[in-house]
């Protein structure tokens, strides 16, 4: 009787070994505008309710820097439509960086990041800035033990990818899917662009669609027109913006070679990636190194500030004249439409805001 | 012996059933993975981006980009291919790869431009995976005459001549709209057994012929733009026709 109850005893005690609890993250449902092409998510990244969460606490993190003094949202602030207001972003150790900050806008459609497009992947691009010396400055395990520390995150790290443990990747990942929610898609551009496009407007679009004045389609026109601002080769389409690296004629010798540096190949000397124009008006200064304080000098540049180097775009057809040559009447009218591309909805979206 | 007489006919049935004629398997469809690559020439040199040649004329000249849609790709009734884009720079010579049988494809016809019947659809509404995606159609899709841009040629070239090389003149080709495409008819076609599953069929694009068409040549000096609006029918006619021509098999 003894034996039997030391064995039962011995049996209570081995079935009380620690199962893994397992939880199963929701899978998050993308809005996707209906005149974007569909975004394609990694296979090894799919988005999830509390991943794009955990991505958002992240990105507003100011752990992940040297000092605990400094975030994403540092230089990427929602109220300039996620980039930095100043010509070059200052690092935690008060250095600064040779190219501005680009606006984080769309970026679940892009193939390559960074004005050099060093980094082809969302997630690739995210593991850059922590460790850089002049910026974040902190090793990726320094980073990924403080956060350790944290109850909470490793809770929700757990939410998010359904296992125990924290590394760069799972922080990158996590950072990514926050990101691809960032969706700009309701600026009176977008309306324009649905109208001529002859697609559905809805009745939101119609109330937006009525307050698009004379001045603002003939600066659309402009834009688009060849003997005109001549915009549309580089800036077209619902994101406003093409796949490619593009020399835009700002200096006739480089100081940055931009993808130059990162091909190896001096045909593409003096190439930054293509940004969207989304949002333009709130993410001044504009260029690769910020040297254009306003949307005014932008327009003086295109109109007669152009300079002849052997890698500029051919697409810049006026380039040998200076560029496009417009009129007072015509920059006014063209800056009209670059203001439609704001989009308050997108900078004020509390979805994307500090979670802290 | 009657239980012997019983298993001798009781074998002699059972030889009998199995040896009834099999019926005759269909033979199976045997699909190909079928590859059409273009490879650019200037003349007989192989053509690389960036790199200078000579035109007749004198000209240094190099291109920048050669993208094109080729569209609507079958022999009669047997559709290989629905739509294409050939981009140079960022795919190299491969124009696509499908599935089928090389026996079907000894002829093909193609269309240089997209058909107006899906020209001005709505580019982000085609699959994730098809050319005519905005998002992999990018740069050749316009969006302020809604449409793809059927062809684009870009290059610099240098119009001076007894000088040091300087590329003073930026040319760049872009033909679209409903009434510039062509039909293309290549017949003969001979493809290449690459390995086991894998045929290709190699074509070329002479790009000195493109140039120096002989009934339509392009002066690069004087020819240099067309986005196929109204005042450059001629050029664009010009493009159009040459670069048609100057497509044929290896």
């Amino acid at each position: 009787m003894k034996r039997f109850f030391y064995f039962f005893v011995l049996f209570i005690f081995l079935s009380c070994t620690k199962d893994k609890v397992g939880y199963k993250a929701t899978p998050y449902t993308l809005n996707i505008p209906s005149h974007f092409p569909a975004m394609i998510i990694p296979e090894n990244n799919p988005m999830t309710v509390q991943g794009v969460e955990l991505g958002r606490f992240l990105f507003y993190e100011t752990m992940l820097s040297g000092d605990n003094t400094m975030s994403c949202a540092s230089c990427h602030a929602p109220s300039n439509s996620f980039s930095d207001s100043n010509q070059f972003s200052v690092g935690i150790d008060g250095v600064y960086g040779n190219r501005q900050s680009m606006a984080l806008i769309n970026l679940g459609w892009d193939d390559f990041f960074f004005w050099d497009g060093r980094a082809s992947t969302l997630e690739e691009q995210i593991l850059g800035p922590v460790p850089n010396p002049i910026e974040m400055h902190q090793e990726w395990d320094v980073a990924v033990a403080k956060l350790n520390n944290d109850l909470e995150y490793r809770n929700r790290f757990f939410r998010a990818f359904g296992e125990e443990g924290i590394d760069s990747i799972k922080v990158s990942k996590a950072i990514a899917q926050f990101l691809r929610t960032l969706i700009s898609s309701n600026s009176k551009y977008d309306v324009m662009y649905k109208y001529e496009n002859g697609m559905t407007l809805s009745s939101s679009d119609q109330t937006i669609f009525q307050t698009i004045d004379s001045e603002e389609w003939a600066g659309y026109d402009l834009f688009k027109s060849l003997n005109g601002a001549d915009c549309f080769h580089c800036h077209n389409g619902p994101l406003m913006r093409v796949k490619k690296y593009s020399n835009n004629g700002l200096d006739n010798v480089f100081t940055d070679s931009g993808r130059g540096a990162i091909s190896g190949n001096s045909n593409d000397d003096g190439k930054f990636k293509v940004p969207t124009l989304r949002n333009i008006a709130l993410t001044a200064p504009y260029m690769h190194d910020g040297r254009f304080s306003t949307l005014d000098e932008v327009i003086d540049h295109y109109s007669t500030g152009i300079h002849m180097s052997p890698t500029i775009d051919p697409l810049i057809e006026y380039a040998s004249q200076g560029g496009v040559q417009l009129d007072n009447q015509e920059k006014y009218l063209l800056k009209k439409f670059l203001l439609t591309l704001s989009d308050e909805t997108f900078i004020n979206n509390p979805n994307f805001m500090n979670p802290h | 012996m009657r239980v012997s007489l019983f298993y001798f006919f009781l074998c002699l049935s059972f030889l009998f059933i199995s040896c009834t004629k099999d019926k005759p398997q269909p033979l199976p469809i045997v699909s190909q993975n079928l590859k059409i690559t273009i490879q650019p020439f200037f003349d007989t040199d192989t053509l690389f981006l960036d790199s200078v040649y000579q035109t007749q004329e004198g000209y240094s000249v190099k291109f920048t980009d050669i993208n094109f849609f080729l569209t609507d790709i079958k022999n009669g009734d047997s559709i290989l291919n629905q739509a294409s884009l050939y981009n140079y720079r960022d795919n190299g010579i491969l124009l696509f790869s499908s599935l089928g049988n090389p026996m079907n494809y000894s002829n093909l016809d193609l269309l240089v431009g997209v058909d107006s019947s899906i020209n001005h659809n709505d580019p982000s509404a085609f699959p994730n995976e098809s050319p005519l995606n905005i998002s992999n159609a990018g740069t050749m899709h316009w969006g302020w005459n809604p449409g793809y841009i059927f062809i684009s040629i870009e290059g610099k070239v240098d119009t001076v001549s007894n000088s040091p090389l300087v590329f003073d003149q930026s040319f760049s080709y872009h033909i679209g709209t409903d009434a510039y495409t062509e039909n293309l008819n290549l017949t003969s076609l001979t493809w290449q057994l690459l390995n086991n599953n894998e045929y290709v069929l190699p074509l070329k694009i002479d790009l000195k012929s493109f140039l120096h068409n002989p009934n339509s040549s392009i002066d690069l000096a004087n020819e240099f733009i067309t986005h196929t609006s109204s005042g450059q029918e001629v050029l664009s006619n010009k493009v159009l026709h040459n670069f048609k021509e100057s497509i044929s098999p290896m």
